[in-house]
């Protein structure tokens, strides 16, 4: 039974190399902005990074392309951060597909996602056939929603992760992910610049292998953030100054935190302005307050340090502001309001009253989408059209700051040349933008050891990794340190991507397993002599000894130094052994030959002059059966000339000698397998040797 | 092959003491650990101060004086320079408790053990981590990888694994398997099979733990019983330990019945505690942090209870019966000391203990059974000196001042130059010429409080090697020093530089009080007066100490089940008891070290790394069990190109192995799986199973707690020659894996 762990259907060699396999496929975010969602696959292990849905469309159509793998394989999904094009179909995702994988994301991100995403579901003016998931399914998925904190290390089936922070939002992580060594990185959207209260995006300790990189920013560079805060402080500064009010559409959340700081502090730098309001106007971001209030731990060092005189995040200058119906528009103020693209709502309607007036000015603070108010006027014209559909000058002054907190060119480069990941696949960006980076980064890693990708949406990237697997062998087994041609046998256990060789009786001492004896006693009625069964197991049997049981004192016999038959009383024998295949089988053969032994007359007759002639026959009987199984094996089995066996499968030869087992053929693949079967067939049709029992 | 692992008590083996352990891991040095007690007793830290300067890491479980109170006088008195690993909530909450242990020292004797700067030096480089974080040690440690997990005595509370080359050290301390209301039990339980296992044998003798709900109730009713009587009740508490727990408590049981006695906490530090615990949800229990995920709820905003931070706003609090919870929990110091004094002759009050107090310590006296009936307390008091001793001090300032202001002048230029320049590497520890200090202490106790000030601003002169004397400058008014606001604010151009100026400001925030503390130069001293106080109050002890009872803990250690334990921490009898139970039943290898007796733990363990060919790997047949494969392996050993050793399949036949069943059998759950499919089965005496009309199968030799940790199961089946017996036994044999 040595071999019964290597079962004959052997895989063949090349089969092995799809388990060196990596699979990197962007399922959104492929050479275009928005539904971020890439799909890995590696060992048989799959991860999805986070799960966004695309803002400029609407219903099934805004998901990533799902429908290219199967949700039920996949075993950890992670999260980035809270933006809806990172995290929005994630309660699709969970609650109508087949996942049933785990989802990780950090705490920050969980607690504003649920916000956000309420939020969304109320503002999205989408008919019901098109609501991808209602507040209910945020509800339940945030049962589902697991949190891991920045560098804790978590192992889910083998897969080992653990996070970086980003930068570019509260809660933004960037994932690190350990499969067998191979390690990917995805970094999300980053930004390597500290703020007034973000961190930096951290520089992983290690090397990954592939870096998943986002590249929103193409090949631009930001300008310096001091002048860009200078600039902003300025315009503020010179328009309340003369009597004007300022507007700053922006996003709930975000930048729009980073700007509250930057106002508040001015504002508490220049105690000329104290008697100037400030308002922030959105319903999300105050509730989103309470989050940025608590998760300090997540910020840099300089929020961290405020903390110990007052939480920086409780406001002294700025006021929330519910609706324009507490607002009391009497003379110079700032606000900033919601939605940050003018379409509608209360940062339009100040747009709208405060427009013809020069002394106003407008502050645009970041990337503004296509076809919105706020992308119009950043080309200042002439005129603008109201709400109501009349048209007014516009005589305010409109800037554009951009305070954007994406890695610009000079950031990524410097990131990746710092990393040198031997891979790189950029995604997030737009097509052009992306080959523009695609060029100048080549020229950046000009030795050629480099590949960068950009891969479209559903466009697999496959890398192999020669991962190598290493065993520590421990225990008894590793006493003595063997070398080359010395043989090594024991319990091979993996767990998760760790192998570990041990002795059997050890299994309990390294590993949670544990190993069983089962002892077996079985009686069976039995009316004769004993002598009798002596004799008759001696004639089958290579060992029967005869002993005594030390407590009765009834003859005993131990046969084949493994089953010790007893008599038990006048009408009973029993049997006892331990179990493992071999001495079931002769516990078996026992039970046979008592049975027949109380059915029939022993006869015992002396055979001995026909030993030569059964030997004969037994060795043409066994040429018989193996013929018989090689058959069953291969088919066309015949008999060749020089006794040897020609066996043909699929126009391939082999030939066997039946005495050597020497295996002659073309054919390595095949030459292998009849090796192989022959040699389990031979010894599967030997008599049991009496060594087994070691 | 093993990684040599020694460990060395420092402090607190076979007795209560503070905990302080010396581990070495193939030569680094940690020290585990650096408690003190509330005493401040010197002696205690006789074995720290030997190797004190040998030490390369220090890593701290929990933020108590018992886990950490001699850090910062180990780092100003002892030499120890290590670099200091703790959780984020250590560090701050552990700031906080070694402020308040200092400032209620101070208020009743002339403490001079260490300073707040000494304090803040200390906790300054700490390296935060957060839980499961591997950190890889650099330098030295090179090889380390040492990570924090939960374990759920206190926030941020931790046990310590170290790692190197694979085999695992876990500290262990003061851990709670059981989920609290702000914390989640810990994860030891996920550890299997370290190499070493520390732990403690505190609670090893401490057996029967109420059920929480039960407490709760009982702890709730004694309280409110009290209140209703008209009486107060106290409860000493530690500074920011399992005080939070208490208040959650309260304060969720107030909400509930809507009780409006009012509740105080009062410490000197207790505002910043809770504005720090407020943020540190991520440490928290999954329902806590469930909740503000969901609701926005933070369980530390506390509706009912009203944060105090001297003695006098409670003295103005409006009369009437009230729950105080003050620090420090064994009486000898803090408010609970002053209150209880006060309080203890009236029998309708109640003293409500929610731990051991520590050896030798008020409270700990208040706790024996039977309750002493009378006290004698020496307290304490710090007064404004008058009269004669003032002329003296004054005269002695003077003469003072006019020396200082000579040697001032001769470097003035020199300091403030550099004191200016190097504002932003505040980090070096400010070296105060300790010997001038001690002198005035000697002679008027508090006049060095000046010293003080400019430690709350650090000026980073460290350099110098004398005191810095410029705040001979400075103007002060009765709110302390003049300050020009323009000084602090942050310019525009060097916004950065302004992150790291506060960066280098660790001070924390201290409460008002405690500045005007600080800032208090009114010379004083401290008198004391011995009283004889009667103790007719309640005196009640309940068990919210947060660790895990006897019988946890044996269970926790059987499923680790270290190959090598260290039991610390605990007195003789339960350090013994427990050392047997374990030898008996867990692994032969327990150490119970004396202090500064060294045990060698290393590993006997021998191992090697090969790596295993694909083409071994492409016909090993793997078996699931559980969370690993399972697999017999024949295979030849070779070389690899880069001469690694290889495992190849066996070029001959293998020579045949007894075969192994893998697997671990329980007998319940194969009664269960017989009754599935239609066998008749039943429990007979003796363990025994009876399965259908004859055949018996059972359990014999040792049984271990877990069928892992003592050897190979043995199971025995018999029965009489039928068809039932080879069914029943094809059913057993699918339980394993034949290998």
């Amino acid at each position: 039974m040595a071999s019964s762990s290597i079962s004959l259907k052997r895989r063949e060699q090349p089969t092995t190399r799809d388990g060196d396999q990596l699979i990197v496929t962007p399922l959104g975010a492929g050479s275009e902005v928005g539904r971020s969602c890439v799909y890995m696959s590696f060992r048989g292990k799959n991860i999805l990074f986070d799960c966004g849905i695309h803002p400029a469309y609407s219903g099934m159509a805004a998901l990533p392309y799902f429908d290219e793998i199967d949700p039920s394989t996949i075993d950890v999904l992670l999260i980035t951060h809270f933006h809806i094009d990172h995290a929005a179909s994630l309660p699709y995702f969970l609650e109508k597909t087949t996942f049933n994988g785990r989802v990780f994301m950090t705490h920050a991100t969980k607690a504003i996602y649920k916000l956000l995403l309420t939020d969304y579901v109320k503002v999205s003016k989408v008919s019901v056939e098109d609501m991808l998931f209602d507040e209910q399914d945020i509800n339940k998925s945030m049962d589902k929603i697991e949190v891991i904190d920045f560098h804790q290390t978590v192992e889910v089936n083998g897969i080992k992760f653990w996070c970086y922070t980003a930068g570019h939002v509260l809660g933004a992580a960037m994932f690190m992910v350990d499969i067998a060594g191979v390690r990917i990185l995805y970094t999300g959207d980053y930004s390597r610049e500290e703020d007034r209260h973000l961190r930096a995006a951290e520089l992983p300790q290690f090397s990954p292998d592939i870096c998943i990189i986002e590249s929103t920013s193409g090949v631009q560079l930001h300008q310096s953030r001091h002048i860009r805060e200078k600039r902003f402080t300025d315009v503020i500064h010179s328009t309340v100054a003369q009597g004007g009010r300022v507007l700053i559409p922006a996003f709930a959340l975000g930048r729009a935190q980073e700007l509250l700081l930057i106002l508040d502090e001015y504002w508490a730098n220049h105690p000329d302005l104290n008697n100037i309001p400030i308002y922030y106007a959105s319903p999300l971001a105050k509730k989103c307050m309470a989050v940025y209030q608590t998760y300090i731990l997540s910020m840099n060092d300089r929020i961290r340090n405020q903390f110990a005189n007052s939480n920086p995040f409780v406001f002294k200058h700025i006021s929330p502001l519910n609706s324009i119906d507490d607002f009391s528009d009497v003379g110079p103020c700032v606000v900033m309001a919601t939605p940050g693209g003018l379409q509608s709502g209360l940062s339009r309607q100040l747009f709208d009253s405060w427009c013809s007036d020069k002394k106003n000015a407008c502050i645009i603070p970041g990337y503004m989408v296509e076809g919105t108010l706020a992308k119009t006027i950043i080309n200042e014209p002439k005129e603008v059209t109201l709400m109501n559909g009349l048209t007014a000058p516009l005589n305010m002054q409109v800037h554009y700051i951009s305070f954007s907190a994406h890695a610009d060119y000079a950031q990524t480069s410097t990131f990746l040349k710092e990393l040198m990941p031997p891979n790189i696949i950029l995604v997030h960006g737009e097509a052009n933008e992306m080959m523009r980076l695609k060029q100048k980064l080549f020229t950046e890693f000009p030795d050629g050891n480099t590949r960068i990708m950009t891969p479209k949406n559903c466009e697999s990237v496959e890398m192999y990794f020669n991962s190598e697997k290493l065993a520590k062998t421990i225990g008894r087994l590793a006493e003595k340190t063997p070398d080359v041609g010395d043989s090594v046998s024991g319990i091979l256990v993996k767990k998760g991507f760790t192998y570990q060789i041990m002795a059997p009786d050890e299994l309990h001492v390294f590993s949670q397993l544990s190993t069983a004896t089962v002892t077996q006693r079985i009686t069976i009625p039995f009316a004769g002599a004993f002598g009798v069964i002596k004799h008759r197991l001696e004639k089958i049997f290579e060992s029967v000894e005869s002993s005594t049981d030390e407590e009765s004192g009834l003859p005993a016999l131990i046969v084949h130094e493994r089953v010790t038959v007893k008599q038990e009383s006048e009408k009973h024998i029993s049997l006892q052994w331990s179990s493992d295949p071999i001495s079931d089988m002769v516990s078996d053969s026992i039970v046979a030959l008592v049975l027949n032994i109380s059915r029939e007359v022993p006869k015992i007759v002396v055979e001995e002059e026909d030993v030569v002639k059964s030997e004969e026959e037994n060795g043409k009987k066994v040429e018989k059966v193996i013929y018989a199984l090689l058959v069953s094996l291969f088919g066309d089995v015949k008999l060749g000339e020089n006794g040897k066996l020609v066996i043909r499968v699929d126009g391939n030869v082999a030939q066997l000698d039946k005495e050597s087992g020497e295996v002659e053929s073309e054919h390595s693949g095949l030459k292998e397998r009849v090796r192989v079967a022959f040699e389990r067939i031979r010894s599967a049709v030997k008599p049991i040797p009496l060594s087994a029992s070691s | 092959m093993g990684t040599s692992v020694q460990v060395t008590p420092l402090c607190g083996v076979y007795n209560e003491n503070p905990l302080s352990y010396l581990v070495s891991v193939d030569g680094f040095n940690f020290l585990i650990d650096c408690g003190w007690n509330d005493l401040f007793d010197t002696s205690l830290l006789e074995a720290l101060s030997r190797v004190a300067s040998t030490i390369d890491a220090v890593l701290l479980s929990h933020p108590d004086t018992l886990h950490l109170g001699a850090l910062p006088y180990a780092m100003k008195q002892l030499g120890l320079s290590a670099p200091v690993y703790a959780t984020e909530p250590v560090h701050r909450l552990g700031l906080l408790t070694m402020y308040d242990q200092f400032l209620s020292r101070k208020q009743v004797s002339d403490f001079d053990l260490f300073t707040l700067d000494d304090i803040d030096n200390a906790f300054q480089n700490v390296i935060r981590l957060t839980y499961s974080q591997n950190y890889h040690l650099p330098g030295k440690g090179e090889g380390i990888v040492i990570a924090p997990h939960v374990a759920g005595h206190m926030l941020g509370g931790s046990i310590w694994r170290i790692t190197k080359d694979g085999e695992d050290v876990i500290y262990a301390v003061d851990y709670n398997h059981r989920k609290e209301r702000h914390l989640n039990g810990t994860v030891l339980q996920s550890f299997v099979r370290p190499a070493v296992l520390i732990t403690d044998a505190y609670h090893a003798l401490y057996t029967n733990q109420t059920a929480r709900q039960q407490r709760d109730k009982e702890f709730l009713d004694t309280i409110s019983k009290h209140l209703e009587v008209g009486g107060n009740v106290l409860l000493p508490v530690d500074t920011a330990g399992r005080v939070l727990e208490l208040l959650l408590i309260l304060e969720q049981h107030w909400s509930q019945r809507g009780f409006s006695f009012p509740i105080y906490f009062l410490t000197y530090v207790s505002s910043s505690t809770i504005d720090y615990v407020k943020s540190f949800l991520e440490w928290m229990s999954d329902s806590i942090s469930k909740s503000f995920e969901t609701s926005r709820d933070n369980a530390f905003l506390l509706r009912h209870v009203t944060l105090l931070i001297n003695k006098t706003d409670l003295d103005n609090a409006p009369p009437g019966p009230k729950v105080v919870l003050a620090s420090m929990g064994s009486l000898e110091a803090g408010f609970a000391r002053d209150i209880f004094v006060e309080w203890a002759n009236d029998p309708r009050n109640l003293v409500l203990f929610t731990e051991t107090g520590q050896f030798g310590t008020l409270a700990r006296m208040l706790q024996s059974a039977p309750p002493p009936k009378f006290v004698k307390v020496t307290m304490s008091k710090r007064v404004p000196l008058a009269g004669e001793e003032l002329i003296a001090y004054e005269e002695e300032q003077n003469r003072l001042k006019r020396e200082e202001a000579l040697r001032a002048s001769l470097v003035k230029e020199e300091e403030t130059k550099a004191s200016h320049g190097s504002d932003d590497n505040s980090s070096e520890p400010m070296v105060i010429d300790t010997k001038t200090t001690r002198d005035v202490v000697g002679s008027h106790g508090p006049a060095y409080k000046d010293i003080l000030i400019d430690g709350f601003v650090p000026p980073s002169s460290s350099v110098a090697p004398m005191f810095p004397f410029f705040d001979n400058a400075c103007e002060w008014d009765e709110f302390g020093e003049v300050i020009n606001p323009d000084d602090y604010v942050i310019k525009d151009e060097d916004m950065d530089r302004g992150a790291m100026h506060t960066g280098g400001d660790v001070d924390g925030r201290l409460d008002e009080a405690t500045a005007s503390l600080m800032l208090d130069t009114r010379p004083s001293k401290v008198i004391s007066n011995e009283l004889i106080v009667t103790v007719s109050c309640s005196l009640v002890k309940m068990d919210y100490e947060g660790r895990s009872d006897g019988r946890s803990i044996k269970s926790m250690i059987a499923h680790v089940s270290p190959l090598k334990l260290v039991l610390v921490h605990a007195i003789a009898e339960a350090t013994e008891h427990l050392k047997q139970h374990c030898l008996n039943n867990i692994c032969p290898h327990v150490y119970a070290p004396q202090i500064e007796e060294t045990v060698d733990v290393t590993s006997d363990l021998c191992a090697y790394k090969v790596q295993l060919s694909e083409k071994l790997m492409s016909n090993v047949i793997f078996k699931k069990l559980g969370d690993s494969e399972v697999a017999w392996v024949d295979s030849e050993v070779g070389k690899t190109e880069s001469d690694m050793r290889s495992l190849q399949p066996m070029a001959g036949a293998a020579s045949p192995h007894k075969p192994v069943l893998v697997g671990d059998l329980k007998i319940a759950d194969f009664k269960q799986f017989l009754s599935s499919k239609g066998v008749q089965v039943e429990f007979a005496g003796g363990g025994a199973l009876r399965c259908g009309e004859y055949v018996t199968l059972r359990k014999v030799g040792p049984t271990g707690q877990k069928g892992g940790a003592s050897g190979p199961q043995q199971i025995l089946i018999e029965g009489p020659l039928c068809e039932d017996y080879y069914k029943i036994r094809d059913y057993l044999y699918s339980q394993f894996y034949l290998l």
